[in-house]
Formats: structure tokens, sequence, C-alpha cells
């Protein structure tokens, strides 16, 4: 079964039944599928590939056009709007795209990079002058570049099959069902968007797209307005969410039955004041990487222990943690199944983390005596301090504890005795006057001396993916 | 200002060395008489240094560094 298949099957069951709503437009399944049926491509422009590049914001034109490029059998190339020119062209290079299609934000902006050399049309105006011209699919559904927390970018490109296997665990675990009301204000060029949009188009529920998560009294209002049942969204706009009046957003939330969030790491007191405003429903997480989607789910409930936990592997996913390179349980962790990827995009380097099917994520992590997964940080972020392995996330947990700290990460950097020794990168909170020795003094006294950080710069950025992960690889 | 980096420069040591008392300490006490002073309280008390006196020592300074006269002495070479 390939994605395409999710919403004719839907379409077959429920023709007239509101598939997407997107601001003020709707469309059943059946009208869903016939505009993804109509979309058509400039089948000259397309070389043997078959790789189309889509670069656009949330929308029904995103919805359609995606759908469709598969329709036609080929591959989507899924870009942030974001994107700078550079790695664009990288992108695009490597890919071998033969087109992109983008919105007009997006057009405005990329017909001014000189760089491109392939045709750019922009999504309500593709030249109309082909039709059904393959019925054989790609294997590749979408290529997605990672964005690269310890490295630079590599194209992931996953397979129809992984789609489907990944979908229907998501289903099972989560139990979504035709009579969900699915809120969705996440990018859908990411796969934790990607993969709600597949689910609602599995189950035939109806999926309520958003632009983005900015604004969050439209999230509630919407949910409200579409007795919406479940809601994704990143751990970051849950905490924003607290700090709204609790009796409210009890309200707000009554009807909804899940919220679905991913592996970044939850507040412990965003998961706690979450389990009680969803009182008729359940907080929930998964771990998982673009290469390996949905390799663990997480329910939190009543159970306090288990809230640090990315909860148990997915159904027919194994995951294993290889500790010969430490001497604790923690380790980095593999995964096997049929949700993860044979090769990376055209990457012989890549390609050697995976071996016999295991994927090495380069994720830190061990198992609980109940089989529980708990995620530690990233294998290259660890460091080394004459032997000592640190991780960055305790420092930083410590020193944002410091009046006047807005914002901190710690890095590891060369050092002639020790290997490496800490170095923090502290943006400081508007007018503070914070200075590098209260945060040594402050370190000294809550951290054991070979943590406390060598070097302290202050700065105003910290360089972060576009998901808000801290790219450390470009501080060392 | 001498008076004042000498009581920093105690400081340091007792802030690195929680268990130091003021009878205990002895400016030309060496390195390997101090228990806890090891690579690791080394880099804290080069750390704390410059992190008090805004300076920041070559790294043949940092190891040549044995006692807390050294200390001071390092640190005096750089504010005077």
């Amino acid at each position: 079964m390939n994605i395409v298949d999710f919403l004719k099957n839907s379409a077959n069951r429920y023709p007239n039944k509101i598939a997407l709503v997107y601001e003020n437009d709707s469309f059943t399944f059946s009208e869903l599928l016939k505009l993804v049926e109509n979309f058509s491509l400039p089948v000259e422009l397309l070389n043997e590939e078959n790789v189309i590049s889509l670069i656009s914001e949330n929308s029904t034109y995103f919805v359609i056009a995606y759908l469709g490029i598969m329709n036609l059998g080929k591959t989507v190339h899924l870009i942030s709007p974001e994107i700078s020119e550079t790695n664009l062209i990288n992108q695009i290079t490597s890919s071998n795209s033969s087109m992109i299609i983008c919105s007009d934000l997006v057009f405005k902006k990329i017909s001014k990079f000189n760089s491109i050399k392939i045709p750019v049309f922009q999504l309500n105006n593709i030249p109309d002058n082909i039709n059904n011209f393959s019925s054989k699919y790609n294997e590749i559904a979408y290529l997605i570049y990672t964005s690269g927390t310890t490295s630079e970018p590599k194209g992931v490109g996953i397979n129809h099959s992984i789609v489907e296997f990944a979908t229907k665990n998501i289903v099972q675990v989560l139990n979504y069902s035709n009579s969900d009301v699915d809120i969705l204000p996440l990018p859908l060029h990411h796969s934790f968007g990607l993969g709600c949009l597949h689910v609602s188009l599995f189950v035939g529920s109806t999926l309520i797209l958003l632009k983005n998560s900015s604004d969050l009294q439209n999230i509630l209002d919407t949910m409200k307005k579409y007795n919406a049942t479940t809601l994704a969204a990143v751990p970051a706009t849950l905490s924003k969410f607290l700090k709204f009046n609790e009796n409210n957003l009890k309200d707000y939330f009554s009807n909804i039955r899940l919220v679905i969030t991913n592996t970044t790491k939850i507040p412990i007191n965003t998961i706690e004041n979450f389990k009680k405003i969803i009182s008729n429903g359940n907080l929930a997480t998964y771990y998982g990487l673009t290469e390996a989607s949905r390799s663990s789910f997480m329910i939190f409930d009543e159970n306090k222990s288990f809230d640090q936990s990315v909860g148990k592997p997915s159904p027919q996913v194994n995951i294993k943690i290889d500790t010969q390179m430490s001497k604790s349980k923690i380790g980095e962790i593999l995964i096997k199944g049929n949700n993860v990827i044979k090769k990376y995009w055209k990457n012989i380097e890549s390609d050697k983390n995976i071996i016999n099917g295991w994927l090495r994520t380069g994720d830190l992590g061990y198992f609980d005596v109940h089989g529980y997964l708990y995620l530690v940080g990233r294998f290259d972020d660890v460091i080394n301090i004459g032997g000592e392995k640190v991780m960055p996330d305790e420092i930083e947990e410590i020193v944002k504890q410091i009046d006047g700290v807005e914002n901190v990460v710690a890095f590891g950097i060369d050092h002639e005795i020790f290997g490496q020794v800490i170095k923090l990168h502290v943006i400081k909170s508007k007018n503070s006057n914070l200075d590098k020795l209260s945060i040594i003094t402050f370190c000294m006294k809550n951290l054991e001396k070979y943590k406390i950080p060598s070097k302290i710069d202050f700065v105003t950025n910290i360089p972060q993916t576009d998901y808000g992960k801290v790219k450390r690889f470009m501080l060392k | 200002m001498s008076m004042d980096i000498e009581t920093t420069v105690k400081n340091i040591f007792f802030e690195v060395f929680p268990n130091l008392s003021e009878s205990d300490f002895s400016w030309d006490k060496d390195q390997k008489d101090y228990e806890h002073w090891d690579s690791f309280a080394q880099l804290n008390l080069i750390t704390l240094s410059e992190a008090k006196f805004d300076i920041s020592f070559t790294f043949d300074e940092s190891i040549d560094i044995k006692s807390a006269s050294d200390l001071l002495k390092n640190i005096k070479s750089y504010l005077s």
C-alpha cells in the first residue's frame, strides 16, 4: 500500500466525510482525492531521478501537491521554507531534483537565488500539460534532509512501505480512528507533522490543519470549534499553554482524548500539569528519528515512575543498547524494524551506521528493569574530560537555575591535558548583570569538580535547527 | 590592593578545597601535600582565578602552579 492509497481507501469508505480543513476551506475525502488525481506536472522537465522538491508552509496546496507528486509516481523532496540559499543548493544538487514547487512566500524568497538552475513553480501556478503519465510508484515516497544537530544534513529517503508500517503502529498504539478530529499545527515538511497527516488519511479522520503553532489561542479556539479529539504539538507549545488559566485549559481540553508530542525533552512540570488538564485523555510521546520513525511510544498515566521515559518499543520494532564503549547501562541506542531505512540517500559514509538492519542512532540511552527506554543525550555530544564522561544537558540544567541566564549551551573544547574541557555559551536575560564568576561559583557548589565549565562566553545567539535543537557541532 | 589579592587567592583555595581549614592553609604548602589537589582541582583553581581577576593564563603557567604562592605570583604578574 502506498500513501496515496490511504486517501483512496478513505475516499472509498467515507466519500462525503470532511477530510481536510484549512482556514476557510474544507474538502471531503472524494474532493481531496479528485484534486490529488488532477494534480499535474510538466513531464518533460522530469529527469531519471523523478525527485521533485516541495517547499511550502502548511496549506491545502501543500497537501495536494505532496500527494499529487506521489500519485504521479514521483518522490517528494521536502524542504523547510526557512532554508538558506546554500543549504537549498546543496540539497537540490544532492537530491538531483528536477524542479521546485513552492508557495508564493517561498517563491518571492528563492526567486532571488541566482544559483538555482532548475525550474521553480508556484503551487497555484503549475503548467498543466500532462496527465497520468506514470502508474508505477517510486519506492521512495519522500526525501528529507535531517536537521543535523551533530553534523551536516543527510538525505533520508522514506519508502512507502516504511510509512505504512509506522502509520499502522501509530494507529494501533494510540487508538486513532475515523471518529477522531485531529488538530495539526505542526509543519508538514517535518516527520512529526507528516506522520500525523498520514494517520488521518489512513483512518479516515478529519484533519484540521493550522498554519503553525504560534497562535495558542487560535489552537484552543479551533479545538473547541471542531470538537477536536486529538492535538499534536511539540513540548515547547505544551509548556506555553501552561501560562493560561488552568480551569480554562481544562475546559478547552475536555473533549481531547490524546495530546501527542515528540521526543524533545519534555519538562516534568509540563507532563504533570498536562495529566491534570487532559481529564478525559492522555498525553503521549514517542521516540523516533527520520531514519526510524516512531520507534517507541510512551503514554503517560497516573504513575509518575516512568515520566522521564520515552516508553517501550513499538510493535515489531527492536531496540537495543550498545554498551561496549561505556562501563554502565547507558549506551548508544540501536533500532531494527520495518520502520528503519535500508540506506541513506547516496551517502556511503552514513550507510556505515546501518549494520545488518540495525541503525546506530547516535542517541544515548538505557532501559530500566521494566523495559522502559530513557534518552540521555547524543553520543557525539558527550564531553570527555580526562576520561570522565559528561552529558552537556546536566551542566545546562544547573546553569539554567541561575538568575539572569536566559539560555545556555554546554559543549566540549580541546584541551592539551584533559583532551576536552567544558565551555559554555550563555545568553543573559535582558538587563542582567550576571558575570562569569557567578556562574562558575554556582557550578562549583552544584556540580562535581570535573564538571565545572572552564570557559564561558556571553553570546546573543545559540545556533539551532528549525525545530529548536542546538547545533552543537557548530560550536565545537 | 596586595592584601585584597592575597585574600581573594586564599578564598579561591577554600572554594576549590571545601574541606581546607584556615589552619591547614599555607602559602608554600605544595600540591602533593593537599589531599584533593588533583588535575581537576588544578583546572578549577585556574578557572576560578581567571574569572575572579579577569585574566587568562597560558598553558605553561597553568601547569606550573604547585602552591598558593605560585598562583599568587602568577596573578600578580598579570595585574602589575
